[in-house]
């Protein structure tokens, strides 16, 4: 068999490789990288046989799987094992999308392109790893190489702060991964599997104890959740995002914070049940308060992206939620709302980034009634919103619908916190578009343009996926059931 | 014993020897251009560096192979002085790697230095005494190889003659290394009383019949003191961030990168025998049952303990820092406390773990302090703050050093995460309370990581103080390496930085050939 994902891989290793070296016309090596890889994600798709119900291969469920011996000691055994269910297909999906409209979006950047685009290709390709390792530690592997080029973006392109946000993003997660590793090898060690292959570890890591489920799983979760981020280790996101440079903060919001749930989902709940079961008490407390303290903050920002980043927290506080729930509609909610809000909140964060440049503040009572001057902008401003708000046929809808759905399934009436949190949120960003887009025009300089054609470009694509998938979500549903962990034990 | 038979195993050291007497042949002919000299150094320790791999058994290295295949693991008879374990010959390779390296930088210094003979001569001397360590099995011997290492470093760190910090360096590394001397041969001389024997062979098999508790305890507490000088554990460390930061870059490389490992074979040597004995009658037994003195908990905790302490004193004060080589040097510190961790466990895979850092940090530690010194011939200073914008400026330099500090700090894709990886593995696999060590190692990780992104932020993020902003006027030195940095020291670099990667992705290879010789070693005994 052909080994498809690792001619992914390669795509990116080389494309980012060439960016690094192609100077002033890097640009163009990462665009056509990245369409490749996009194009390599839409074969992936098509050729994903598990629509649905699909079992063969190694691990049952896994589709293009490879298996690679890496380093083996006998007492330890790490593969480089790499395969796709519907959960990472639908997360590679969204990658491959976030990478084309990130180096669009920053088609005219003149600080080191060669550097800026290399290390936006690095990034995705890091969390392309982590979606489709099949092994704990390449896993781990992909997720801390996220860090580094993630540090460098932030800390040389960004705000006035970004130092100290870039080492405070740097510290911050690296130490939440640390307690991950230790997680990750007590699990190994302690459960007697036979290799770090997700096979192994989930037929062992189950037949562990439940008091020592219980602690792997808070170990893990703590990795998990500082990507989230959850309240109270939320900390860095805010400062990261907003020093971040508009791409930086795309990625950030689109893909990053992904890598939690992700990682959540295929490592430690369906790894660890009984210790998921224990903590499930604590995991809705962690999600209930994420959601409140995440939507009340960002009602209180003035700064735009700032806000953006606070409603960040709430949207992951959500997913939390959904995944808590332990059933499988509230799997399937938060795969999409993972989804949707990597599209939206891209969306989100460029508007904001073009807002800043267009009008040389991001401060919302300063500005007022821009949609005369820069229709393009606004009406931008105003999809994204909609959508992050949840209005129906676009994106955020089906993926809210389905964990306030999953929310009364579970926790019957518990579910007027988020639905009421929601009503705060569409509070808030309609609050901001009222004084931001009509009313009397303030805060506007002299000649203002509309945006340039790249960053409509970069928009726009995220806008089509906001209405393609708004329309037909039965798209990612399909494959998101297909995949083969889709049913939660004793559910 | 023929003379063959003799020979053959000693063709390293002998090739050591000889370059040693070249050089100084040459001083007194008065040949003492640099070029030449580390033209002979680097040829001779890469000649003995393919003659160990290939006694080692790499294939495609076997014509290079001297050792008589029947001496490598062979199991000891009698009470020999040396015996060839393959894992002694891994740690020939890495002391001849790190001597390597720092010849091979050295090939730019200004060449009409004065008393490069003499820096080249010494650094051979004590390359030859580490290569002696790594074959001892009588605990005189090791000691008096180690003085041929210590004594000619003391010299190498007082090179510049005329500078008094290295002097004053070079006087405190004496005074203290004298020290450690005298307690290590004072706990020999008690540990020969107890047991009858400098033998380590004797000394292992003899462990489990303890005659006088008090003097065994009182032999194995001055050895561990006087080892512990050389590995600079805490509290016996303080010499160590003097001498790294007043000796000679080039030399603090060899230091930190070398000779302090040493000290750990002989850790390997002096207590794999008892702690192994102990592993045979269980763990986990209280140390003091029934009266008797079980031996081997008591130098478990106590190396524990000392792992734990050393780590974490050595990252807290570099944390402190605000000199790169003064946190570079307690980051070394914190560095040994990682790889005492192996020696306390004592199983096959820890020692592999340990042997693998070790390793890792020949290349980090003495990479970083390379850079150090080539930073130093650009003529920039020595606070962190000096470093400012050398990111952008140098922009090659400071991704090889941005690689090795994320080595040091243990993210993945380099050699630095594989050996912390296989290393914390160990100790999670041995269970018990090993187990904390390997979470006192990850939390000092983590630790690590804040000084290690402090000085990433600076070289790369902040703006360099002297050059202007503006993007208008780039530094006269756009010609990378070619001007103050030079070819030797460039090369080095770029070589340090790809071997790190490179056995980042794919540690294989070596990881399991440091697994088979940690088996054979703690199978054969020490």
């Amino acid at each position: 068999m052909f080994p498809l994902l690792s001619a992914v891989l390669a795509t990116l290793l080389v494309g980012t490789a060439l960016t690094f070296l192609a100077g002033k016309n890097a640009r163009w090596v990462a665009l056509a990288t990245s369409l490749a890889f996009l194009a390599e994600v839409a074969y992936l798709l098509a050729s994903y046989p598990g629509w649905p119900g699909y079992s063969a291969g190694l691990i049952p469920g896994f589709a293009d799987q490879e298996s690679y011996a890496w380093i083996h000691l006998g007492w330890l055994q790490v593969n480089y094992t790499v395969g796709v269910d519907g959960i990472s297909l639908v997360l590679i999906l969204l990658t491959a999308i976030l990478q084309v409209a990130t180096v669009i979006y920053s088609w005219n950047e003149t600080r080191r392109p060669g550097a800026w685009f290399g290390l936006v290709m690095l990034t995705c390709l890091g969390c392309l790893g982590v979606f489709i390792a099949l092994d704990i530690l390449l896993f781990f592997l992909f997720w801390e190489a996220v860090l580094v080029p993630m540090f460098f973006l932030i800390g040389y392109w960004g705000g006035p702060r970004r130092r100290y946000a870039a080492v405070k993003f740097f510290v911050y997660t690296h130490v939440a991964s640390i307690v991950m590793l230790v997680g990750l090898l007590a699990l190994v060690f302690y459960s007697g599997a036979t290799s770090f292959d997700f096979a192994s570890v989930y037929a062992a890591g189950r037949g562990l104890m439940t008091v020592t489920q219980t602690f792997l799983f808070l170990a893990l979760f703590f990795g998990f959740g500082v990507k989230f981020p959850i309240v109270p280790f939320h900390t860095w996101l805010p400062d990261a995002h907003v020093e971040a440079p508009t791409g930086g903060s795309v990625l950030l919001a689109g893909l990053l914070l992904k890598l939690g749930g992700y990682g959540l989902i295929r490592w430690a709940v369906f790894v660890l049940p009984s210790g998921f079961h224990e903590s499930q008490p604590i995991l809705f407390t962690i999600a209930f308060v994420t959601i409140v303290w995440g939507s009340i903050v960002s009602l209180a920002q003035r700064d735009l992206k700032r806000m953006v980043a606070f409603s960040s927290i709430n949207h992951m506080g959500i997913v939390l939620l959904a995944i808590a729930l332990g059933s499988s509609l509230g799997l399937l909610a938060a795969v999409l709302l993972m989804f949707a809000h990597g599209i939206v909140s891209a969306l989100l964060f460029m508007v904001s980034g073009s807002v800043h440049h267009t009008y040389g503040t991001r401060d919302i009572p300063s500005l007022g009634g821009i949609t005369p001057s820069t229709p393009v902008l606004a009406t931008m401003v105003m999809v994204g919103s909609l959508a992050s708000l949840g209005l129906p046929w676009l994106i955020s809808f089906p993926a809210e619908f389905t964990a306030l759905l999953a929310t009364w399934d579970g926790l019957a009436y518990w579910v007027l916190i988020p639905l009421g949190i929601l009503v705060v949120t569409a509070g808030f960003y309609i609050w901001m578009m009222q004084r931001m887009l009509f009313g009397p025009p303030r805060g506007i300089p002299v000649g203002v343009h509309d945006l340039p054609w790249y960053e409509s470009a970069a928009m726009s694509l995220l806008v089509v996926f906001t209405i393609l998938f708004g329309i037909l979500p039965f798209l990612l549903v399909n494959l998101i059931v297909s995949s083969p962990i889709r049913g939660f034990p004793g559910t | 014993m023929d003379a063959s038979s003799f020979i053959g195993p000693f063709v390293p050291e002998l090739l050591l020897l000889g370059a040693v007497l070249l050089v100084f042949l040459f001083d007194v002919l008065g040949i003492r251009r640099n070029e030449g000299l580390s033209t002979i150094a680097v040829a001779a320790t890469s000649l003995a560096l393919l003659s160990v791999l290939g006694d080692l058994g790499f294939a495609p290295l076997g014509v290079f192979a001297t050792l008589p295949p029947a001496l490598l693991d062979a199991a000891p008879t009698g009470a020999p002085l040396y015996a060839f374990t393959s894992l002694g010959l891994i740690f020939q390779a890495i002391f001849l790697l790190s001597a390597l390296l720092v010849c091979l930088a050295s090939a730019s210094r200004p060449s009409n230095e004065k008393g490069a003979p003499i820096f080249y001569g010494l650094l051979l001397l004590a390359t030859l005494g580490m290569l002696l360590v790594a074959v001892a099995t009588d605990l005189i011997f090791l000691l008096l190889a180690i003085e041929v290492t210590s004594i000619s470093t003391y010299l190498l760190v007082a090179y510049h003659r005329r500078e008094s910090r290295s002097l004053e360096a070079a006087m405190k590394f004496f005074i203290i290394g004298a020290l450690s001397t005298v307690l290590s041969f004072y706990g020999a001389s008690l540990l020969f009383g107890a047991y009858d024997s400098t033998n380590l062979f004797a000394i292992g098999r003899a462990t489990s019949t303890v005659g006088f508790p008090v003097l065994v305890l009182l032999g194995y507490g001055f050895l561990i003191a006087g080892l512990a000088f050389k590995v600079t554990l805490v509290p016996f460390h303080a010499w160590a961030v003097d001498v790294y930061d007043g000796a000679p870059s080039d030399v603090s490389a060899f230091l930190a990168g070398g000779t302090k490992k040493i000290g750990l074979f002989a850790f390997f040597l002096v207590f794999l025998g008892p702690i192994l004995y102990i592993k045979a009658i269980g763990a986990g037994e209280s140390p003091f049952q029934g009266g008797a003195l079980d031996l081997g908990p008591v130098l478990t905790l106590t190396l524990a303990v000392l792992a734990v302490i050393t780590m974490t004193v050595g990252n807290l004060l570099a944390l402190l820092q605000k000199e790169m080589k003064r946190m570079l040097a307690y980051s070394s510190i914190s560095q040994a406390g990682y790889m005492l961790i192996g020696v306390t466990i004592g199983t096959a895979p820890a020692i592999t773990g340990a042997t693998m850092q070790i390793f890792a940090h020949v290349l980090m530690k003495g990479g970083a302090f390379l850079v150090v010194a080539g930073v130093a011939a650009l003529g920039i200073g020595p606070l962190i703050d000096d470093w400012k914008g050398l990111g952008t400026r140098r922009p090659l330099l400071g991704a090889a050093f941005a690689l090795m500090l994320l080595s040091l700090a243990g993210v993945p894709l380099t050699v630095g995460f594989v050996s912390k990886f296989v290393l914390f593995s160990s100790a999670v696999q041995a269970q018990g309370y090993f187990v904390w060590l390997a979470v006192a190692g990850l939390l000092n990780s983590a630790l690590s990581v804040f000084y290690y992104a402090r000085v990433l932020k600076v070289i790369f993020f902040d703006a360099a103080p002297t050059v202007p902003v503006a993007p208008t006027a780039p530094p006269p030195a756009e010609a990378l390496p070619a001007g103050g940095l030079g070819y030797g020291r460039a090369v080095t670099i770029g070589l340090i930085a790809v071997l790190i990667v490179a056995f980042g992705v794919y540690p294989q290879p070596v990881l399991g050939a440091i697994q088979a010789a940690a088996q054979h070693f703690i199978t054969v005994g020490a």
